[in-house]
């Protein structure tokens, strides 16, 4: 009965037109972020940059935070993620002159006009060969220790309500130093030998993906949802012999594996470039690396979105599951803008890794990233089996919300 | 006139409040999210593109969702006043409330210290999300789905902050971020179009109907 259904309900959406738009959109994303995909080329000595990475070195970090609290000083406006999302704050006078007395404590810059003065100086040798894209450092002021430079970066946090550039988490961000070629190299190759190429790429294509993948499949799970009540079949469904586990479980999986289709259809270019690439260079890339980060990187996403969309329009036959993911998708997304680079999945419902390189962020955040994944998992099949007690119930003749018994009522009073 | 505030009496009374709702939520719980407070122009803007003109979204494509049932659809087509004069009726009203909104907000946002043209800051505001919501009423009317109803505007919202000024050109929706109004007044038009299109979409459906 299951298979019966399964197949029926893939069918339906198939022939349905949210199906295709979906489809659609994402051959958009596809094309638009990825359709120019190449491969990127092993780095060369000599180069003007080779990147950026982060250092964990005190000194480093210290003048890096530095760097950017004069800057912002001196731009009298600060970047914030109290909860993960971009915030510009503006602060009064009281709290403006605590900065100054803070950068001067940290620094030895005495007043605006001497940090503007050096911020200048800075844009004017950036100017210079060489130092194009590096970013600010000042030199701590002397006898400070890194332990009075973390409290004071602390206080600096607090004034601006937390989720700054002085915050703990994020000053080791700052540390960002140039690559060498030798880490240049070393990345390159962690991409061939440990990623066989396709990992890296097959990472960056579910970066993509993962941002609509992170809201469209509610538009498909509220649309199959109303479907029997817009066509009036709601009771004669009902009626059926079938179990309300057949029937929600049929239509979920048919959901999963027709928004799962697309991606796996799309994700054969650029694996096609891959292989053709590793074919010329001699590298054994790895077939499957897409399968595996679509089942594993976005599959959870899938799901969550599916089951949440399914639940909620089962609970209150209405569309405003789509709104409720809605803005969890704005949330997770813009928390997300400053963990672009990988290796700091935590628990975003879009985990994002903005690379093919940075095998050694992945590696370190695998144990996050499948916490997550798994988490999100076990979330879809909760609400699943919560969507199974809610059609029970309401074949059952429980928990209609927008029944005709309540707008009868509503008409009496 | 007086059939025209009934209408919109059962609109405020029936039809729209969970909207009014969630786009009232939304904006109370901005100031957790997003600065609201001593903000420059470029970043009120962007407060006000990218955050408070998502209730156009919430707040226009819904005006026939009254009429979702088809049983009912067909009972008020049978009646004397026209069906675009009631959705019209519905329109307006949910832009007045969306003004309302917004104006209160940019009261606020200029109680709070945010230094801003607030003229142009409104106006600006109010098209883009009269052109969110008009995606949205256009697409319902086309698809005769409210679900897709919401599905274009946020996906054109999404596109748009993916480097969709690339592709969207004079539709750019947050291009006074750049300090630029030329894509406003695009918008402008077309949410004219697109509402106009939606309602007209939607009554050719019944005249279809009822031949």
């Amino acid at each position: 009965m299951l298979g019966q259904l399964f197949v029926r309900e893939c069918r339906q959406t198939a022939r349905s037109l949210i199906f295709w738009l979906i489809v659609l959109i994402l051959i958009f994303d596809f094309t638009t972020q990825l359709g120019e995909m190449e491969i990127g080329e092993e780095p060369q000595p000599g180069q003007e940059s080779y990147g950026y990475r982060q250092s964990k070195d005190p000194d480093i970090i210290m003048r890096s935070t530095l760097g950017q609290l004069t800057e912002e000083y001196v731009r009298e406006n600060y970047t914030t993620y109290p909860i993960g999302f971009y915030k510009s704050v503006t602060l009064n006078e009281k709290d403006d002159a605590r900065i100054g007395e803070i950068l001067e404590e940290t620094a030895g810059i005495a007043g605006r006009e001497s940090a503007k003065q050096i911020i200048e100086e800075w844009y004017a040798a950036r100017n210079e060969p060489g130092l194009a894209g590096e970013l600010l450092k000042i030199e701590p002021a002397d006898g400070l220790t890194y332990e009075q430079f973390t409290d004071l970066m602390d206080e600096a946090d607090k004034i601006l309500g937390g989720g700054s550039n002085y915050g703990k988490e994020y000053r080791e961000k700052n540390a960002q130093v140039p690559k060498t070629y030798e880490e240049a190299v070393k990345e390159y190759d962690a991409l061939l030998e440990k990623d066989r190429l396709t990992g890296g790429y097959a990472r960056l294509f579910c970066d993509y993906m993962v941002i609509f993948l992170g809201i469209l499949p509610v538009f498909l799970a509220v649309t199959r949802g109303l479907r029997d009540r817009r066509s009036m079949m709601q009771e004669l469904i009902y009626t059926r012999k079938c179990s309300s586990l057949t029937v929600i479980v049929s239509r979920y999986l048919a959901m999963i594996v027709m928004l799962t289709l697309p991606v796996l259809i799309l994700s054969l270019n650029p694996l096609l470039k891959c292989m053709s690439y590793a074919g010329k260079a001699g590298i054994a890339a790895d077939m499957l690396a897409f399968v595996k980060y679509t089942f594993g990187w976005l599959l959870p996403t899938i799901m969550v979105v599916s089951a949440l969309g399914m639940l909620l329009t089962e609970l209150t036959d209405t569309a405003a599951a789509v709104l409720v993911q809605g803005a969890w998708w704005f949330i997770a997304v813009f928390s997300g803008a400053d963990s672009l680079r990988g290796g700091m999945y935590g628990w975003s419902l879009t985990p994002r890794h903005n690379t093919e390189l940075n095998w050694q962020g992945f590696h370190d955040g695998f144990a996050q990233l499948a916490a997550n994944r798994l988490l999100y998992t076990a979330a879809a099949l909760l609400l699943v089996v919560l969507t199974v007690f809610i059609y029970s119930q309401k074949r059952k003749g429980r928990l209609h919300i927008r029944g005709k018994i309540l707008a009868d009522r509503k008409n009496k009073s | 006139m007086e059939r025209y505030w009934q209408i919109e009496k059962i609109n405020l009374k029936y039809h729209i409040p969970l909207h009014v709702l969630v786009s009232v939520l939304l904006l109370l719980i901005s100031p957790f999210l997003i600065g609201v407070a001593n903000l420059g122009a470029q970043d009120t803007a962007k407060a006000l593109e990218m955050y408070v003109a998502l209730i156009g979204i919430v707040l226009l494509p819904p005006v026939f969702l009254p009429e979702q049932n088809r049983d009912i659809r067909d009972l008020i087509y049978t009646k004397y006043l026209n069906g675009p004069v009631i959705y019209l009726v519905r329109i307006l009203g949910n832009i007045l409330l969306m003004a309302v909104l917004l104006g209160l907000y940019i009261g606020m946002l200029a109680y709070n210290g945010c230094e801003f043209p607030a003229g142009k800051y409104f106006c600006g505001a109010l098209t883009e999300m009269l052109f969110l919501g008009g995606l949205g009423v256009f697409f319902y009317g086309l698809c005769d789905n409210l679900v897709i109803g919401y599905m274009a505007p946020i996906v054109y919202y999404i596109a748009a902050i993916g480097g969709g000024e690339k592709y969207m050109k004079m539709f750019y929706p947050f291009s006074m971020v750049r300090g630029s109004y030329g894509e406003k007044v695009w918008l402008a038009f077309g949410a004219v179009v697109l509402v106009s299109g939606g309602v007209w979409l939607r009554c050719r459906r019944k005249r279809r109907k009822f031949k």
